[in-house]
């Protein structure tokens, strides 16, 4: 039977899309456990590195600054792009959403040309040394996230171009934010990492 | 019928229109309530139980009397590594999870997990990965480098064949499972509790997995950089992690898996100190003693875990300083399990004691873990910890923690919460009989290894010579795990037997403390049929004059309640997703790929198409059950 006294919830919002919903948390635990993923191959990279006096080994050219430093700036910028889309999906706006994740898969794609590009550079592999074993298993692993994460974009630009969307996918795109601001962040001291890495801790 | 009657009945009957599963095999493997999933996760748990244990009998069977020849040196390898790896992965993990499942919901009083479709995919990974294991150990490929598989006795060099590279990706299957699990229950508990459950009435149960499940996030991303970054690639791919010519190290990966292998320990043993807890407030028929100071000691020992992994290492010839740091910390941890024991002692103390079978289970467990804590303190020294470094007084040890500190404690949880799951009540004599049996043929086994130890029989030898003296001693272990192994048929018989009567139990046979008992045993798939508002952190022990229910939710669609995290204040209804056959999709083709790619890494490739295959399926939106903007 029901109790005398009850509390009633009619009146609440049907949904929200905000950094309160459940979503958002389960995002931001997953990009918690990527984050630990990333840190334990950081931690890895300099406890290597530390107990060897030539870093990169003799013959084995470190990685270059020039590229992968001038690539920090589309992947800063489509971070933004991921901003207004969220906004959009906060404000239910189709064409901001569209622009912002559009601009978002773009400057992500300008990135990942310029990394490949790069990556032709590189005369070791994963196969030369633990060196080239840690800068190919760090960068294999965050591109691969990368990836992940455009082609998932690429699916809500979809599902919202066809006019598909309702309150989930915009949460969808709400949360979708918070992963790329991830990789983007995460990405940071991990370039740090693998390029300077090299000229930072210890000398040649 | 008067008219609230008719509209609670109508009420009723929506709600169960709209959680029903659907039917058929397709329906089956599409179900996504948090029953059916906790249901599975512990029915295979406890499959694996068992074919663990029987390995476990075949390692006591050789070692039964000195020069055996029952198991040769090459299967014994095996046999050690599966138990081990059994026992850890495929049940303690799973079977802590699934209990979870089931239970969080029910007693933050929601309807389901905060991610239903997640929820299923993560129990088709945990099945694939347990089946991956065994089906490539029978066909040649079984692992043979322990459970924690340590280069370079388990590199390439070393270790040839597949069975290594199975055991590693085992490992990913298995994390990628709890992972799901954790991430779905922090934010079930965090965001999805009744309104009035503020942080200080959560049940120490669902605060136990809280703590479980942040650790979880954090240690189990190391376990997959170990096994399946460093090891695989290193045995598939040619990287040098672990590899010394080309400047790896291979005591980087027992830092990196034991960053991991210990708090892996408390992520076992924390959910099972709130199964203590629990049993011990209801047949105490009184609060818990001292809640704030269980919770905060919770806490402490969830972040003093991670700082304890080199105690395993003690033996690597690592810096003194650095090893004395672990030590300190090793003896802390003892501190806040203390706390712990102390508050429950007191509840015991000034309770009403009501000794059912749970009860048995509890104090079995206060008894075994309290030793088993006590060789703990003593390993944590490192001149004692060299001496017994890998000899079975380690085995002991870990032993009275493991079994002691979670299998006790879940035991008395299954006889505590098996009248909810299944709506039937186990045999109480027949409860206690099985737990005599396994607490004495517990005993039977491991005390004599902890002598066996100090004598210097060393762990993952497969025979002894009869002129050492193990003989009577390892006669006695033997003769102790078969009367455990008879305690579990005692315990199988109860769970058989009592399956095959009729329902009988009713909603609250414990006269319970926490909201799972307000609802029917089996609960009906959404749970309650008004979520209740709690004013205490027993609300079953309120006065039922004042107990106030939720009104106003849709029944037409899988609604639920969003509250705050500190206060628990309603602040929004969302709807969950419902039953779909694509979780299970995505988990067959991503298990299809990672089981090839232990033959060849281009099937990670193979994993990515199949798995976004099966996510663009599972995200697609459909019209039904959609939210209008």
């Amino acid at each position: 039977m029901t109790p005398a006294r009850t509390l009633d919830v009619s009146g609440l919002p049907d949904y929200e899309i905000s950094s309160r919903a459940p979503l958002w948390l389960g995002q931001l635990l997953m990009a918690c456990i990527e984050g630990s993923l990333f840190c334990a191959l950081i931690a890895m990279y300099f406890y290597l590195r530390l107990s060897i006096d030539i870093w990169p080994p003799s013959g084995i050219e470190p990685p270059r600054l020039t590229m992968p430093s001038l690539a920090l700036i589309p992947l800063i910028l489509s971070a933004a792009g991921s901003y207004v889309a969220s906004e959009g999906a906060k404000q239910n706006n189709t064409r901001k959403m569209v622009v912002g994740l559009a601009a978002n898969v773009l400057l992500a794609l300008f990135f990942l040309a310029l990394r490949f590009l790069e990556w032709r550079t590189f005369n070791f592999t994963w196969q030369t040394d633990i060196h080239g074993t840690l800068v190919w298993t760090i960068l294999f692993l965050h591109t691969f996230d990368v990836i992940a994460d455009l082609l998932m974009t690429v699916i809500l630009i979809s599902i919202i171009a066809f006019g598909k969307h309702g309150p989930q996918q915009r949460l969808g795109v709400h949360v979708d934010s918070v992963v790329w601001y991830f990789l983007v962040l995460i990405w940071i001291p991990l370039y740090v990492t693998i390029y300077w890495g090299p000229h930072l801790v210890g000398s040649r | 019928m008067t008219s609230t009657q008719v509209s609670e009945e109508t009420n009723r009957q929506a709600l169960e229109r709209t959680w029903a599963s659907p039917r058929g095999l397709l329906g089956w493997l599409s179900m996504a309530t948090h029953q059916a999933i906790g249901r599975r996760y512990i029915f295979t748990a406890f499959f694996f139980l068992l074919v663990g244990g029987v390995e476990a009998l075949m390692m006591r069977m050789q070692l039964a009397k000195p020069d055996n020849t029952f198991l040769g040196p090459a299967r014994y390898n095996q046999i050690f590594t599966m138990h081990g790896t059994t026992m850890m992965f495929l049940f303690a993990v799973p079977v802590m999870e699934g209990m979870a499942i089931y239970l969080v919901p029910l007693m933050v009083g929601t309807r389901n997990v905060a991610f239903p479709r997640l929820n299923a995919f993560g129990y088709w990974m945990y099945l694939f990965g347990g089946i991956f294991l065994y089906a490539m150990a029978f066909t040649a490929a079984a692992p043979d480098a322990g459970w924690f598989a340590y280069p370079p006795l388990a590199g390439p060099q070393f270790s040839p064949g597949k069975g290594v590279d199975t055991w590693a990706q085992m490992i990913t299957y298995t994390e990628i499972s709890a992972l799901c699990v954790a991430v779905e229950l922090i934010a079930t508990i965090l965001r999805m509790r009744v309104p009035g459950m503020a942080l200080n009435r959560i049940p120490l149960y669902c605060w136990s997995m809280l703590i479980q499940s942040f650790m979880v996030v954090f240690a189990m991303p190391a376990v997959m950089v170990a096994s399946t970054v460093m090891l695989l690639n290193d045995r598939t791919i040619g990287t040098h992690f672990v590899n010394p010519w080309e400047g790896g190290d291979p005591l980087l990966y027992q830092h990196v898996f034991r960053f991991f292998g210990h708090p892996e320990v408390y992520i076992i043993f924390i959910p099972a100190l709130g199964f203590v807890s629990s049993i011990l407030e209801v047949n105490s028929r009184r609060p818990i003693f001292g809640y704030p100071a269980v919770v905060l000691s919770q806490v402490a020992t969830g972040f003093i875990a991670f700082g304890l992994w080199v105690h395993h290492m003690f033996a690597t010839g690592l810096p003194q300083i650095g090893e004395a740091y672990f030590t300190a910390a090793s003896m802390m941890i003892a501190v806040t399990s203390g706390i712990q024991i102390f508050c429950w002692l007191a509840t015991l103390w000034s309770g009403r004691l009501r000794m059912t079978s749970a009860m048995y289970f509890v104090f079995g467990f206060v008894f075994i873990f309290v030793l088993g804590g006590m060789t703990g303190v003593m390993l944590a020294s490192i001149p004692l910890d060299l001496q017994s470094h890998d000899t079975y007084f380690v085995v002991a040890h870990f032993h009275y923690v493991l079994i002691g500190g979670a299998l006790f404690p879940l035991f008395g949880a299954f006889h505590h919460w098996f009248p909810k799951i299944t709506g039937r009540m186990l045999n109480e004599r027949m409860g206690k009989i099985s737990f005599w049996l396994l607490f004495i043929g517990f005993n039977v086994t491991f005390f004599p290894m902890h002598i066996l130890g100090l004598n210097g029989m060393t762990r993952r030898i497969y025979t002894y010579p009869a002129e050492l003296g193990w003989g009577d001693a390892n006669l006695i272990a033997t003769c102790g795990a078969f009367v455990i192994a008879v305690g579990g048929l005692v315990f199988i018989a109860n769970a058989a037997a009592t399956l095959r009567r009729p329902a009988d139990a009713e909603a609250d046979p414990w006269n319970g403390s926490t909201l799972e008992w307000a609802t029917s045993s089996p609960p009906p798939p959404y749970n309650f049929a008004y979520p209740p508002v709690v004013s205490s952190l027993t609300p079953m022990w309120t006065d039922p004059q004042l107990r106030t229910v939720v009104t106003g939710m849709n029944t037409d669609r899988r609604e639920v309640l969003i509250t705050g995290v500190t206060e628990g204040e309603p602040q929004f209804r969302t709807v969950l997703p419902g039953p779909s056959i694509w979780p299970f999709i995505s988990a067959l083709g991503i298990g299809i790929g990672f089981a090839g790619s232990v033959f060849a890494f281009s099937w990670y490739f193979v994993a990515s198409a199949l798995g976004t295959i099966g996510m663009v399926g599972w995200f697609w939106p459909r019209s039904s059950g959609r939210l209008k903007s």
